[in-house]
């Protein structure tokens, strides 16, 4: 349960730095934070009590033991929607600081939010 | 005030979520789908690692697309910092401790990537993660040398053959088999798995893995190299 | 190899992975593989349509079976879409043809072939996992090609669409956790078989998280902040293809999942409020802008809003009406976002006020906007009106008065900004301007969906025999649920 809890609010602080912050870059690691947030709640939903990776390694090791591997499946393909995502918003961030010379967000905003 | 209201908010929206999370089990034997795919993975796919059978044959039509979304991202970056190409990475040199090790590690870090995105089928790991090992490798020699160049051509040569590698893994299936991303060289009469944990197994998972592993890593390079050119 | 639905995903990722490699060769070369690519899946759209109408077609992939496996799930409604898809894909890329003056072109084109990937996966797939992956890749191809001329406000306005995005495909994938943690399953259909034991707190909740993921896209109404600024600032052509393409797919997707799992009839007069929020909303700030593409760009919030409307009443002629619309929107905002872009072009101004006169200087492009003006307003012999006019009466058979006097009344707001802008076009004197030319493949496309609007509007009722089909697919979940998962029981 902890581990829910604990994933929850790991996505409300990078919510939190979203929201709050005026450092583009910060706004950017808030982003991977909710992205990490996720994740880990993923994660958790497979978690299986002393459950063993979902790997056939030995012949000892049963499909009994082992945890879901499904989530895991799935958060791997979104730690690399995450990253592609972050990559952009990057290389984003290096062209509003090319023509502001600012990384402050209230000092960028020209269009209406 | 505007902290005070953002905290409000997401006290509110926190509130509901461990509420709604607090009523779904914890840590109990997989079911469903995921129960079926630990069932099966050794006798319909011939791999060991189960997570790797699911990325790469049971539900390989989304890692087709989380390839895409990487050479999405490689090319959208290079489409937004384009006019930034050609100019000179401006780090300092690294000490000479620091450039003797990398250059004695790096080829290391690459065995160690190639390593893992070969065996992504037996062991932890796989394309993605062997690909991002190589990556980091290659950020190793950026930091430490600042003459380290890498080759565009064939990084654009390795992303590009290695996508349609996969894409024409996937239409063989839909040529010599029924459907598309099938395992051409697994099923059948015969049942060609390969022996469970060797390393020629599983038919066409490790080739789509390596070739994964390959574009992956082209990718990460390149989009570091393009981020570090942009350093004034 | 047999003609399958995976071509239509599989095909423009294959063309924008050779795109690098040709442009190696032969830069010039590179412009003309997204119209074969468009050309070639139009004549597989059309060859497999009359097949999904006898019966949907369900592509298994990797050979398991539903809900192992992931399936495509070809249908009527998913082969009119993806149709629609090809023949405005290549229209858009005719008119792009001698747009793109910016470099990296070649990269241009990747991002367009894999923006129409995305689009097409989202509209074709059975797995809601494998739609979060596709709505991705449209998404991310989406901030690029906003950003893609570099400049000061495409930076910004790209930046604000991620954040945007960003938290709807966090909503999106705390929606799949939640239903992966109920259900142990992703397969739609399964799903919709499955939810039914899943308590209603959790479920009201994952649809919550739902509509606010997929709504952002769609434009509805709190969440369509991005939508002004990208299409304005976006190169014309994507504009249009945002307008036309990425909205519908992701509207799409998001209807797909409500008569699914969610169709409760609250749920249906939630979305029709948020229908009409959204179309009174978008009219009215259309209203006040001064800058055309902004303008377009709030009335096609307004349009989404009234095609929501349609959805929303959940009878067959109200789909049926829908998706008219829904054709309807897709070729008349593409041609006003044509002609505006090089209204805007010729005028060296973003603005309306800079347009005055120039209906005298550039006559052929003028009048393609003053006709997509018109038709967009519902004016009778304009497919327009016979969109508006089956909606109003499915409204009017739901006894929905309210409903219809609203969409009344948001047609006359509309009807004040159109004409305005055709006035200045062509009543208000004229100012010299240097005159550049419009390419010869830009009035070729437009050409081409003025001929389409005036087919639509002079034989509305046999189009809408054929959208019969599409609307009974979508509104009848049953037998999605049996043509995915029929294969396993038997």
């Amino acid at each position: 349960m902890i581990f829910y809890v604990t994933s929850i609010l790991v996505i409300l602080i990078g919510i939190y730095a979203v929201l709050v912050k005026k450092n583009l870059i910060k706004i950017v690691i808030g982003l991977s934070i909710v992205d990490s947030g996720v994740n880990l709640l993923l994660i958790s939903i497979g978690y299986v009590k002393h459950g063993t990776a979902p790997i056939f390694s030995r012949p000892d090791l049963t499909a009994a033991q082992m945890v879901d591997p499904v989530p895991q499946a799935l958060v791997l393909t979104a730690i690399v929607i995450g990253l592609g995502v972050t990559a952009v918003a990057l290389a984003l961030v290096i062209r509003l600081y090319d023509h502001h010379k600012t990384m402050d967000i209230n000092k960028i905003r020209k269009l209406k939010w | 005030m505007r902290k005070a209201l953002a905290i409000l908010l997401l006290v509110i929206v926190g509130y509901y979520f461990i509420a709604i999370f607090l009523n779904v089990p914890f840590g109990n034997k997989p079911k469903g789908v995921g129960e079926y795919y630990l069932d099966k993975t050794p006798t319909q796919t011939g791999a060991a690692n189960a997570v790797t059978a699911i990325v790469v044959s049971y539900r390989g039509f989304d890692t087709l697309g989380e390839v895409t979304v990487l050479f999405l991202a490689a090319t959208g970056l290079g489409a937004i910092l384009f006019d930034k190409k050609g100019k000179k990475r401006r780090l300092q040199n690294a000490s000479i401790i620091v450039k003797e090790t990398s250059r004695v590690i790096y080829p290391l870090i690459v065995l160690l990537g190639a390593y893992v995105f070969i065996h992504g089928h037996l062991t932890p790991g796989g394309g993605f993660q062997g690909g991002a090992i190589i990556a980091t490798g290659v950020l190793l020699m950026f930091m430490s040398y600042r003459s380290f160049e890498t080759n565009h051509g064939a990084l654009s040569w390795i992303e590009s053959l290695a996508g349609i590698t996969f894409v024409s893994l996937g239409l063989s299936g839909l040529i010599w088999g029924t459907s598309f991303l099938q395992n051409i060289l697994v099923g059948g009469a015969q049942q060609n798995l390969g022996q469970l944990n060797h390393l020629v197994s599983a038919g066409i998972i490790p080739l789509i893995y390596i070739a994964v592993g390959f574009k992956v890593g082209a990718e990460l390079t390149a989009l570091l190299d393009n981020m570090l050119k942009t350093i004034k | 190899m047999n003609l399958t639905p995976v071509q239509f995903v599989a095909i423009p990722l294959f063309a924008a992975f050779l795109i690098p490699i040709v442009a190696k060769i032969s830069k010039e070369a590179v412009k003309y593989i997204p119209g074969i690519v468009f050309l070639y899946l139009a004549y597989v759209a059309f060859t497999l349509f009359p097949k999904a109408l006898e019966k949907p077609i369900v592509e298994i992939i990797a050979g398991f079976k539903p809900p192992f496996g992931i399936v495509l799930y070809f249908g009527p409604t998913a082969a009119f879409l993806v149709s629609m898809v090809m023949v405005v894909g290549f229209v858009i890329w005719l008119y792009s043809f001698k747009f793109i003056i910016r470099e990296p072109s070649e990269k241009y084109y990747m991002l367009f072939m894999m923006l129409i990937t995305g689009a097409t996966g989202i509209m074709l797939t059975g797995d809601v996992f494998n739609l979060f992956v596709f709505f991705e890749i449209t998404a991310i191809a989406a901030y690029s090609l906003t950003a893609f001329l570099r400049d000061k406000d495409g930076a910004e306005a790209a930046f604000k669409y991620l954040l945007i995005g960003s938290f709807s495909s966090t909503f999106f994938l705390l929606a799949i956790a939640l239903i992966y943690s109920n259900t142990h399953t992703l397969n739609m259909a399964d799903l919709a078989v499955k939810m039914q034991n899943v308590d209603v707190t959790t479920k009201l909740f994952i649809l919550i998280l739902f509509i606010s993921g997929l709504g952002i896209e769609s434009e509805l109404f709190p969440l369509n902040g991005w939508a002004p600024d990208a299409y304005s600032q976006a190169p014309t052509p994507v504009a249009a293809v945002f307008a036309g393409i990425v909205v519908k797919a992701s509207l799409y997707a998001l209807l797909r999942l409500v008569f699914l799992m969610f169709n409760w009839s609250e749920v249906f007069y939630l979305l029709l409020v948020l229908g009409v929020i959204t179309m009174l909303v978008g009219e009215m700030s259309a209203m006040r802008q001064h800058q055309i593409k902004r303008m377009l760009a709030f009335s096609s919030i307004g349009q989404m809003g009234l095609i929501v409307i349609a959805f929303s009443i959940a009878t067959v002629p109200s789909l049926q009406a829908g998706f008219f619309q829904m054709v309807n929107h897709v070729l008349i905002k593409s041609l006003l976002f044509f002609s505006a872009g090089y209204l805007v072009f010729h005028s060296g101004s973003k603005d309306i006020s800079a347009l005055d006169g120039l209906g005298k200087e550039k006559p052929i492009t003028s009048f393609f906007f003053a006709f997509g003006a018109l038709a967009i307003l519902g004016l009778p012999p304009f497919s327009g009106f016979w969109g508006k006019m089956f909606i109003l009466m499915a409204a009017g058979n739901s006894h929905l008065l309210l409903v219809v006097v609203l969409i009344l009344i948001s047609g006359i707001i509309e009807a004040v900004y159109y004409l305005r802008v055709i006035s200045r076009l062509y009543f208000y004197k004229e100012t010299t301007k240097e005159v550049r030319r419009t390419p010869v493949s830009g009035l070729v496309a437009m050409g081409i969906l003025t001929v389409l609007i005036i087919i639509l509007g002079l034989y509305p009722n046999t189009i809408l025999a054929y959208l019969k089909p599409a609307a009974n697919d979508l509104l009848h979940r049953t037998e999605y649920i049996n043509a995915v998962l029929g294969q396993i029981h038997l």
